[in-house]
């Protein structure tokens, strides 16, 4: 049900749009210039355009390659093996351990990523002095390019060339080498690196609670846990669920800075074997079949990730 | 109206015609990012020089090129005429169509005999013993070893180790000496360590170590005729081998999991360990005052022999191809005529490319330009690949998947990982149809 | 209306500057340690142990703007001579520099002409992301849409296959058309990742808009464009701000594409500054040098408009 404003006339207005609009089907004689409609189509259909003249040909490609045998190494023609590919994969022990790997990837870096970006969120959603500097400054690891932030890491992390073991004293503690580290390694370099993106969204969130919400809680002697978890956390919600969304889809395809730090078997994550499979290997089929599994792996956890988010809005 | 259609079509012609002759003075050469490419780049200037073509070397950092490479070839692109690919891609290009087949030209200009014929084994010729040929030789390399001459040459350090093994300390010439000098410099109390090894599953780093081991004990990766790979991969030389590289592991710097040529290069610069393997191509650095404050006193030696007096070590190098899909193939031609000259092969020797020309390899000039060169010249003629079959991806995966947690994890045994990588790659070629 | 601030609301503020300041400690010092290696010579770079104090030198930026090779007799002394104060700095470190044969001019690395392409390239694909997202967003905040949650699913789908996958049809598209190694195409390439993004979070942000607002001025004779220009977007900077910060991230530092749709005509730099590794022997300071100057826009960017993305949104009695 749209609602219709009301208009009156204004003394202003041109009777030639007056006229002209009285003879639009859609809008009210009162409303000036373009219609809802129009303003509604103009807004969206260019965007919805691009992505579907974007995204449709490699989906399309993608989906009838993963459906064949093609190489895009050789010039040999692609024969249909329908779904060959699909079985050989989840019939791949590695592939499968690529999938738990990375499921635990995404849960200890999502998590981190949001405790740390929220935590400081509500730190600095206060009045401190120098605010937007610091602000500023937290972000700055989100500005590195991937690929630098994984060779400095990987120099970080080294027992003898690194600051982390020299500043923390620890002496020859192998991040990388050590299988069962490895992987948490990786994923603090993913924390560090995005837990300011977190933040900046919960703090525009929580910058937007009205003050005067909480100076009722105040008045009615409401302790910090109950302003947190009945005021503030509901209305920060859809913001910081957004920001799991992407952040979750981002981490099942982290690849740049994992490959580069580590290739350890217990660090294999599903995009790096995805890219030797496609591009070292070049089993382009293959890959392509890899790619839509993870894709409707990804469609489903983000359908329900979505529906959280739309409970929070609904309130 | 017709008529003027006719001037119009025939204008249109003419200058089609024209144009790509604007083209035709210059070729594009394709490598990966490092020094070869600079000094190829110098190299080709002076072909600018003589003949006016403008030749521009066009690089990407390593890991991407094979990458952009394949790319472009699959998608038919002109972008480059030439590109000096990995000796690994030969089957893959050759059979996707993309390299030109050069057997003839091999024959016109016999460069069986003018390059070093390892070089055309296996920069050139694919399938194995063939007779077709798809590269030339231009970059010749291998795996060779760097060592702190100064520790080595300390008369206390000389004096312990003689006591302690029974031979004097001078640059290992066995597998088994390799072994117990990183044993006795592997003190991790003073931040120094035996030795530094490629490690890095990520590609084919620590594939190319351990072939140095396996060759040099009399091993191989399998048949490369028949695709036979059971007792050959798995025979018990191979296991020794396997070990060896595993116990050498025990003696790198902590956190050696994931290294290759950077790395291994750090270990001398830093002073971390007595030895370091690394590509020849990597050598430069090593003895520049500027890059290595060790430069003085670092010294080079082949790859050690293996117990029963086998002594091979891992190839790497690449040879120059000519794209199938360029629009300036005859104009590649003549450039490759200009590249295989005598003169032309020594300047490119002299300017720092590591040529594969038989004659310069084998002057003493040569042998004498550098501390490596020698050690460079003896390898070259001692060189085993990995399989270059389209499908050695797969195969460098599996190898990567089994050996890892052995060398580095030390998980399994020596012959249950081989074993098991036999068996998968027995799957592999079975896949693509090699054997039955 | 004065602020009575509670004693426990003035430790707490205590508390948490603390606790920022350690963040902050955290947070930053691998970007310090970037920096830092920015400005050593080159032996200083990878030391064991680290080097913490050092003198420091303009020198790694001085090569890498300049093409370089290794030196392989000593520079002659007039040519030392003659050479302005960066050029010396690269002969004290060990490096020749190569120069253009004919022109007898020192060949540039490279690094600033990607530079420029990165900043025209992001510049613009971030305005056109944001400026589109930002309408979409409206257009499905605000109005009826037949399969609104299924439009935004779409949308936020186009994000979630990794680029590797797409990497080769993308590249096959481009060629077709000609888009390859132009601007253009990786400008229409960003903006088509950044939308999905863009449109996502500014609809989170306007969705909190009241819609009271835009109906009390449409009421009062605002069309609803006007609505949207007056009431809407002002209320909605701070998402406008964080979107853009974001999404000029993105485009500024993505590498997979930059890498496999570029060559020399319009690649940007992320592909090209890691590029220092693999000459047997990296040159860190130099790749931290290239890495730091390449950090420099974006934090300005971000400071730049650091007002606007702690602004909270104002709302009056209207808010439910």
């Amino acid at each position: 049900m749209r609602e219709r404003s009301r208009r009156l006339f204004h003394p202003e207005s041109d009777i030639v749009t007056d006229v002209i609009t009285r003879l639009k089907p859609d809008s009210r004689a009162a409303s000036r210039g373009l219609s809802d409609l129009t303003i509604r189509n103009l807004f969206i259909i260019p965007t919805i355009a691009f992505l579907i003249i974007f995204n449709v040909f490699p989906l399309l490609y993608s989906l009838w390659t993963s459906f064949t045998d093609f190489r895009a190494s050789t010039t040999a023609p692609a024969n249909w093996i329908g779904l060959a590919n699909y079985r050989e994969l989840l019939n791949d022990p590695f592939i499968w351990r690529n999938f738990t790997i990375t499921a635990k990837y995404v849960i200890i870096s999502v998590t981190g990523q949001v405790v740390v970006g929220f935590g400081l969120a509500m730190l600095l959603n206060r009045a401190i002095p120098f605010k937007g500097l610091v602000t500023t400054l937290l972000l700055l690891p989100m500005m590195l390019s991937m690929a630098v932030v994984g060779l400095f890491w990987k120099l970080l992390y080294d027992p003898s060339f690194g600051i982390i073991n020299y500043f923390l004293g620890l002496g020859k503690f192998e991040w990388l080498a050590d299988p069962q580290v490895a992987l948490w390694a990786v994923a603090i370099v993913d924390i560090w690196m995005w837990s300011p993106f977190v933040m900046l969204l919960s703090l525009a969130g929580l910058s937007a609670v009205p003050k005067h919400l909480y100076e009722a809680a105040e008045i009615d002697r409401a302790g910090p846990f109950y302003t947190f978890f009945r005021i503030t956390l509901p209305l920060v919600a859809p913001i910081l669920m957004i920001a799991i969304i992407f952040r979750t889809m981002e981490a099942f395809k982290t690849f740049d800075h994992a490959y580069i730090l580590s290739s350890q078997p217990t660090t294999e994550l599903i995009a790096i074997r995805l890219y030797k499979m496609a591009f070292l290997e070049w089993q382009t089929g293959l890959s392509s079949a890899f790619a839509y599994i993870v894709l409707i792996m990804v469609v489903a956890i983000t359908n329900i990730y979505v529906k959280y988010l739309n409970r929070a809005k609904a309130r | 109206m017709r008529s003027y259609a006719c001037r119009l079509l025939a204008g249109a012609a003419v200058l089609a015609l024209w144009a790509p002759s604007a083209n035709a003075q210059e070729l594009t050469i394709f490598w990966a990012e490092w020094d070869p490419a600079n000094y190829l780049q110098e190299l080709v200037n002076e072909y600018e020089e003589e003949t006016g073509v403008m030749v521009t070397v066009e690089t990407t950092p390593w890991q991407d090129f094979q990458t952009k490479a394949f790319t472009e070839f699959n998608a038919r692109g002109n972008a480059y005429d030439m590109i000096v690919g990995d000796s690994q891609w030969l089957g893959a290009a050759s059979e996707g169509g993309h390299y030109v087949d050069l057997t003839e030209f091999f024959k016109e200009h016999d460069l069986g005999n003018v390059m070093a014929p390892a070089t055309v084994k296996y920069y050139a010729e694919y399938p194995g013993n063939s007779g077709k040929f798809w590269a030339i030789p231009a970059e010749g390399d291998a795996v060779g070893w760097s060592y702190r001459k100064d520790w080595f040459e300390d008369p206390e350090e000389m004096k312990a180790f003689e006591a302690k093994y029974g031979y004097p300390l001078a640059a290992p010439q066995t597998w088994q000496q390799l072994i117990d000098i990183a044993e006795f410099f592997h003190r991790p109390d003073e931040n120094r360590y035996g030795i530094a090894i490629y490690t890095d599953n990520s590609y084919d780093g620590l594939v190319m170590g351990v072939e140095n081991a396996l060759f040099s004990y009399g091993a191989d990766l399998g048949d490369y005729e028949t695709y036979e790979v059971e007792g050959i991969l798995n025979s018990d030389q191979a296991v020794e081998a396997l070990e060896a590289y595993r116990q050498l592991y025990q003696y790198t710097p902590p956190g050696w999991s994931k290294t290759f040529f950077v790395e291994n290069n750090q270990a001398i610069t830093e002073g971390l360990a007595a030895m370091s393997m690394n590509y020849f191509a990597f050598f430069p650095a090593l003895v520049n005052p500027a890059t290595n404050p060790n430069a003085e006193n670092t010294g080079f030696f082949a790859n050690p022999a293996g117990p029963d007096g086998d002594q091979f070590a891992a190839l790497g190098g690449q040879g120059i191809s000519i794209v199938s899909y360029s629009d300036n193939i005859d104009e590649a031609y003549k450039f490759l005529e200009w590249f295989i000259q005598d003169d032309v092969q020594k300047r490119w020797a002299e300017l720092g490319g590591y040529t594969a020309h038989a004659k310069t390899l084998e002057s003493d000039e040569f042998r004498n330009a550098t501390p490596y060169n020698e050690a460079f010249y003896q390898t070259m003629f001692k060189v085993k690949d990995f399989w270059a079959v389209p499908e050695y991806a797969e195969l460098l995966t599996a190898a990567n998947q089994r050996l890892y947690p052995y060398v580095v994890g030390g998980e399994g045994s020596a012959k249950e990982v081989l074993d098991a990588l036999a068996e998968d790659w027995k799957e592999t070629f079975k896949k693509y149809g090699r054997t039955n | 209306m004065a602020e009575v601030k509670t004693k426990s609301e003035v430790v707490m503020n205590r508390v948490a500057i603390v606790a920022v300041f350690v963040a902050l400690i955290i947070m930053l010092t691998p970007i310090y340690w970037i920096a830092s290696t920015a400005f050593k010579p080159r032996s200083l770079a990878t030391t064991v142990p680290p080097t913490v104090m050092f003198e420091p030198t303009l020198t790694p930026f001085a090569k890498l703007f300049v093409r370089r090779s290794q030196m392989r007799e000593p520079v002659e002394q007039e040519v030392y001579e003659a050479a302005p104060w960066w050029e010396k700095l690269i002969y004290d470190d060990g490096e020749n520099v190569v120069r253009n044969r004919r022109s007898g001019d020192i060949t540039p690395s490279g690094y600033a002409d990607r530079y420029k392409n990165s900043l025209i390239i992001s510049i613009i694909s971030t305005f056109l992301a944001v400026s589109m997202g930002t309408l979409t967003a409206y257009g499905f905040s605000r109005f009826k849409v037949k399969g609104e949650q299924d439009w935004l699913f779409f949308i936020l789908s186009t994000r979630m296959l990794p680029p590797v996958v797409v990497a080769i049809p993308m590249f096959l598209m481009y060629r077709t058309v000609g888009l390859h190694d132009t601007h253009l195409g990786l400008i229409i390439l960003y903006t088509a990742f950044n939308l999905s993004f863009a449109v996502w979070i500014m609809k989170g942000f306007i969705d909190e808009i009241p819609k009271e607002y835009e109906e009390a001025a449409l009421v009062d004779g605002y069309t609803r464009l006007q609505a949207f220009w007056k009431i809407v977007l002002p209320e909605a900077l701070t998402g406008i701000a964080a979107t853009a910060v974001f999404c000029f991230i993105i485009a500024w530092n993505e590498y997979a594409f930059a890498l496999m749709m570029t060559n020399r005509n319009a690649q940007t730099a992320p592909p090209y500054i890691p590029s220092q590794v693999g000459s047997g022997l990296p040159d860190w300071s130099v790749i931290a040098a290239g890495a730091f100057l390449f950090l420099l826009p974006v934090a300005i960017f971000t400071f730049l408009l650091r007002n606007h993305l702690l602004r909270g949104m104002s709302f009056g009695a209207i808010r439910k």
